[in-house]
């Protein structure tokens, strides 16, 4: 069950808020020892809000489609008087004052936080293996790893835990556990859904977005946590839409690029041949599938990649001498990040200016381009080398590879399960369009996935 | 900054190659050595495909993050 079809049921009080939350509880229970994807669970006072929210629905004050849903929220947003350790060792007994933005106004909408996700450490990093809180597993494969950061989300959702999960996305931290997971992840433009209250790793790449298990649900949270907020610096105030698409939207003429260079390079080959019928599919609904060139994504990931290191040992700076409080993949970017010069960073900053500008000229002949979201399926745990395309590569770069530049552009992006490989492994279309476009890709998105994502056996 | 070496050796695609473990050490770096090499032989990676986009970049590029003089609250920043 999608959602907004739990949110329709509820309506029709056909259930109730406390049995979809019981119902979420038991399936947290009964997963989270083999998939580890919660860090946190918040039995009582999950209870005690559903029930709050029955009392609320029943006389008529409706907040909306999350009143009375049971969702959960990784592990960085602030959450007033609940721990918040960011997936690391530093914070973990760290219990916020405040909830972050987006907690305050999913809660606003009535949702019902059943409980917080585990995180790669700090939010720096693919794996989701933290060496703190122990390894997330895929829940279709428990010897893999469901990706990362957000990997708890990713997990929780496609388990079945609780129909939404937050992430977080600085790097491909929310499309690349929605790849691995088989769930959709929805990275909205940057200063679109406040960043206030949310653990920085790299202020000018972080975004924060939903998973869920359909596009209709990933735009339906759009509606809640977009807008602005003065409490973010950077935050938009461009006038939010409705996102949620119809159930069958038309894409008819809508332009769909197709890169002719990087994205099909180095790919499994059941991934390629996944995203390729996407194509087809899109053009059996009449839209225009537009060969392209794009703009040098390679150079792009380089630069994104130096002012991540920058940043986020800015970030961490004060902690540095803690060494044996991080885990040795993250405290080996935090050293590589403090080597790095000023003028290195500027001169990204400077170089991300003008790939944001060469960048804008794809728009003038596409409405959105389709791409995988990663080049293989998921990783088993521990596996530091994978092989894309015949060629031996580095887990981390390889799995960033075709998102991590979408950060330093700042553009909207979804990944969507369109297929499974040959082990039977969820494989994810990237959907990436212009600025503030996120109800245009969802809408392609939706005409792809109409239907609820398949989930595992479990 | 005196035991800043610079390697005289040239690379082929930075025209000059980081020591970083000096850097390291001159900025007061507690990193282990055996961590250090790790960390140099990705920064060297890093270094090696950043520097050429650095030489081509034009005199005249401002970075994507500038210092806006008024805050949001001032209504500066409307779209």
């Amino acid at each position: 069950m999608t959602l907004l079809e739990a949110a329709a049921a509820l309506r029709r009080r056909e259930t109730s808020s406390v049995e979809l939350t019981a119902a979420a509880l038991r399936s947290i229970e009964r997963l989270n020892p083999s998939t580890n994807a919660m860090q946190s669970v918040l039995v009582d006072a999950a209870r005690g809000r559903a029930k709050q929210a029955d009392e609320e629905l029943a006389r008529g004050e409706g907040r909306g489609p999350l009143h009375g849903i049971p969702i959960a929220v990784k592990d960085l947003f602030y959450t007033k008087g609940v721990r918040t350790t960011g997936g690391s060792n530093l914070f973990a007994e760290h219990v916020p004052d405040h909830d972050a933005t987006v907690v305050e106004w999913l809660r606003t909408g009535g949702a019902v936080l059943a409980g917080k996700t585990g995180m790669h450490e700090l939010a720096y990093g693919i794996t989701s293996s933290n060496p703190h809180y122990g390894a997330i597993r895929n829940p279709w494969d428990r010897d893999r790893i469901p990706g990362g950061s957000s990997g708890g989300s990713g997990a929780a959702v496609a388990g079945g835990m609780v129909f939404m999960a937050m992430g977080s996305d600085t790097g491909g931290s929310i499309r690349i556990p929605a790849s691995y997971c088989g769930v959709v992840g929805l990275k909205p433009t940057y200063g679109r859904v406040s960043r206030y209250g949310a653990m920085p790793l790299g202020f000018s790449l972080d975004h924060m977005g939903p998973l869920t298990r359909s596009v209709r649900d990933a735009g339906a949270v759009l509606n809640i946590i977009a807008g602005y907020d003065p409490r973010d610096e950077t935050s938009s105030r461009r006038a939010v839409e409705n996102y949620v698409p119809d159930i069958e939207p038309s894409i008819r003429g809508m332009r769909i690029g197709m890169p002719e260079n990087f994205y099909f390079e180095r790919l499994d080959c059941d991934v390629d041949a996944a995203v390729r019928a996407a194509f087809q599919t899109a053009a059996g609904h009449g839209a225009e599938i537009v060969p392209l060139r794009v703009p040098d994504i390679a150079a792009i990931n380089t630069v994104a990649r130096v002012i991540l290191l920058a940043e986020a040992s800015a970030q961490f700076e004060p902690y540095m001498e803690q060494r044996d409080r991080f885990g040795p993949d993250v405290l080996a970017l935090l050293d590589q990040g403090r080597l790095l010069s000023a003028t290195d960073y500027i001169n990204a900053q400077r170089l991300r200016h003008n790939m944001q500008r060469e960048f804008a000229g794809v728009w003038s002949r596409v409405d959105c381009l389709f791409t995988p979201a990663t080049p293989i399926t998921a990783p088993r745990i521990g596996e530091t080398t994978v092989t894309c395309g015949g060629q031996d590569e580095d887990v981390r770069l390889a799995t960033t590879r075709l998102v991590r530049a979408i950060n330093a552009l700042g553009l909207p992006a979804i990944s969507i399960p369109c297929g499974t490989d040959r082990r039977g492994l969820p494989i994810g279309l990237q959907i990436v369009g212009p600025p503030f476009a996120e109800a245009l890709i969802l809408r392609a998105a939706q005409a792809i996935l109409p239907a609820e994502v398949a989930v595992p056996r479990l | 900054m005196s035991d800043l070496k610079t390697d005289s050796k040239t690379d082929s695609k930075t025209d000059f190659k980081k020591d970083w473990k000096s850097l390291a050490r001159a900025g007061g770096l507690t990193i282990p050595s055996s961590a250090l090499e790790r960390v140099a032989q990705t920064l060297e990676a890093l270094e090696a495909d950043f520097r050429p986009l650095v030489r081509a970049l034009p005199r005249e590029s401002e970075p994507a993050l500038a210092f806006h003089a008024a805050t949001h609250d001032d209504g500066e920043n409307a779209e």
